[in-house]
């Protein structure tokens, strides 16, 4: 693709890569010599570069594009504050953790954590929007505080987990748990979904946002947004009532 | 100048820089979006006694609008900054937020220069309000019984145009209603403006001050038919009634455009000119010239 920074896997991962240590903030309009210094770790290895990874390719770019199946790499777009990471594949655990900004686009399923945040931070993700054309491990979008999570398949367990406010998508089923010790924000479920006991179901309606929502990722991400999705009624749940009770789920009815 | 036997006087309309905003109304269906627009635009004719101009731009298709649902463009435009602000905060937390299954954006998402709306609408939720950031845009959900009133946090503002104007001369009031009528109807087309008087039309176009009064307008005696031979009439013989049409833009291209297309479509039988409003040159920092308007309508391709 033109006008991208191409980052093409050189070999299989065989060990988990953590690649929370890459600037990702910096990356945008960095030549390769300096994209591929940046330093990861390699389980039972240790240090090692971006370059003894990858193979970089294409101009200095604010899109970053990584070819390959990560599902061993952990961290990637940890921090991002800008521009636009697309992977080719999986991914690992800690995806976009701490992020502040930008996007990041999965073409496959992301591991746990996904938007979480960084250790020993009481807040996830702040800002920015992660799409993940697949399906999401457990604790997506854990404390998060700001910022649009998409999921187009399936969420595991605890998605949301100490949400303070920000919105998580799924496409399709939710795993047990949604939005448990939430404070505000909105886990919006288009497949099925149990909310926990500590939420309580409030109406059945039309929440005004979220035709917007969806409008703008079918339009900016081609998300699979169906009429259906624009005109139904979704059931709304408050929660999590232990803590301020400002969240919600919100359940599509076909 | 005479187009299809109608004269064009060599004259200019003069107009003022505004501050204008646009608001798009969208709501479950059509109808809705329009009574929501009609009653936010009522009462704003004129910036004299009204403190602001408003008036429908456009319907938008459901490819048009943020949520995807058919919408109304609404354009509002006032002399100062902190005036627009009030005004928008008024009329949208009356007559929209009130009206069933609306929600309320911002027109103008790319100008710089913006005021809250929704930052303070929102305190109408109590503190059950909440927001959404979406695309780099925050919204209010404002808890109603109905549901929620969705509304943008923040409007665009620009420089706009006020007072763009032409009047119809015609044989008889019948006569300049069916042109005015085409030239509203002709203008309705163009984006970009509205016409604030309603039906898009002026019959009491006013001239600065008056002669026995401190009000700062009052009838443009030198116009009115009845008038002509107790003052400084500035009617052609065969003249017996006269409709202005007055037009506000979002630029001078705009409004250019909306004056060719209506003096174009007013130009008919029984019509004996055209001609436009101004104050010498003096007050108002845009002029309008017919003739050159005009010619550049017969001379496009």
């Amino acid at each position: 693709m033109s006008g991208d920074t191409v980052l093409t896997l050189r070999a299989p991962l065989r060990s988990r890569v953590d690649a929370a240590g890459v600037a990702w903030a910096e990356l945008r309009g960095l030549d390769s010599t300096a994209l591929g210094s940046q330093e990861v770790w390699i389980e039972g290895e240790g240090r090692a570069t971006v370059g003894d990874l990858f193979e970089v390719s294409g101009a200095p770019a604010p899109h970053i594009r990584l070819v390959g199946d990560l599902a061993l790499m952990d961290g990637i777009g940890c921090g991002l504050a800008g521009g636009r990471v697309t992977v080719d594949g999986d991914v690992g655990w800690y995806l976009g953790r701490g992020m502040r900004g930008g996007a990041i686009e999965v073409r496959g399923n992301a591991g746990p954590h996904a938007g979480g945040a960084q250790p020993g931070a009481k807040r996830g993700m702040t800002g920015g929007e992660i799409v993940i054309r697949g399906s999401a491990g457990p604790y997506a979008g854990a404390a998060l505080r700001r910022g649009l999570i998409v999921i187009e398949a399936d969420a595991g367990e605890c998605a949301g987990r100490g949400m303070i406010a920000g919105s998580v998508l799924v496409f399709g089923n939710v795993g047990p748990g949604p939005g448990l010790w939430s404070r505000r924000g909105s886990i919006v479920a288009f497949g099925a979904v149990t909310p926990p006991a500590a939420y309580r179901y409030a109406c059945t309606y039309r929440p005004p946002h979220l035709p917007v929502t969806l409008t703008y990722l079918r339009r900016r991400y081609r998300v699979p947004v169906t009429p259906e999705h624009l005109t139904g009624r979704y059931r709304r749940y408050s929660g999590d009532l232990a803590e301020l009770g400002a969240g919600e789920i919100l359940a599509w009815t076909p | 100048m005479q187009i299809r036997g109608v004269a064009i006087e060599d004259t200019f309309a003069e107009a003022f820089t505004m501050r204008v905003a646009r608001v798009l109304i969208t709501a479950r269906n059509p109808r809705w979006a329009r009574e929501a627009a009609l009653k936010m635009t009522g009462f704003a004719t004129s910036v004299i006694g009204c403190k602001c101009e408003a008036g429908i731009e456009r319907e938008l298709s459901p490819s048009e609008t943020p949520d995807g649902r058919p919408g109304i463009s609404v354009l509002l435009l006032t002399m100062a900054k902190d005036d627009l602000s009030q005004r928008l905060i008024e009329r949208i937390g009356q007559t929209v937020l009130t009206c069933p299954t609306t929600s309320c954006f911002d027109g103008l998402p790319d100008a710089p220069d913006r005021v809250g709306v929704g930052s303070a609408l929102r305190f109408f939720g109590d503190g059950f309000q909440g927001s959404k950031m979406i695309g780099g845009r925050r919204f209010w959900r404002i808890p109603v019984m109905e549901g929620e009133f969705l509304v943008e946090d923040k409007f665009g503002l620009q420089k706009g145009i006020g007072g763009g104007n032409f009047f119809i001369l015609a044989t008889s009031a019948d006569a300049a209603l069916v042109a005015a009528e085409a030239a509203v109807e002709a203008i309705a087309a163009v984006p970009g403006v509205i016409l604030p008087f309603p039906g898009g039309v002026v019959r009491s176009g006013s001239k600065v001050g008056a002669r026995r009064s401190k009000m700062i307008a009052s009838t443009n005696d030198a116009y009115c038919p009845t008038l002509r031979m107790v003052t400084a009439t500035a009617l052609p013989e065969t003249v017996n009634s006269v409709l202005e049409i007055v037009i506000d833009g979002l630029d001078a291209a705009a409004v250019s455009r909306a004056m060719r297309a209506g003096i174009d479509a007013a130009c008919r039988d029984q019509i004996v000119g055209i001609t436009a409003g101004n104050f010498g040159g003096k007050l108002g920092p845009h002029h309008f010239h017919l003739r050159r308007i005009m010619s550049a309508s017969r001379t496009a391709p």
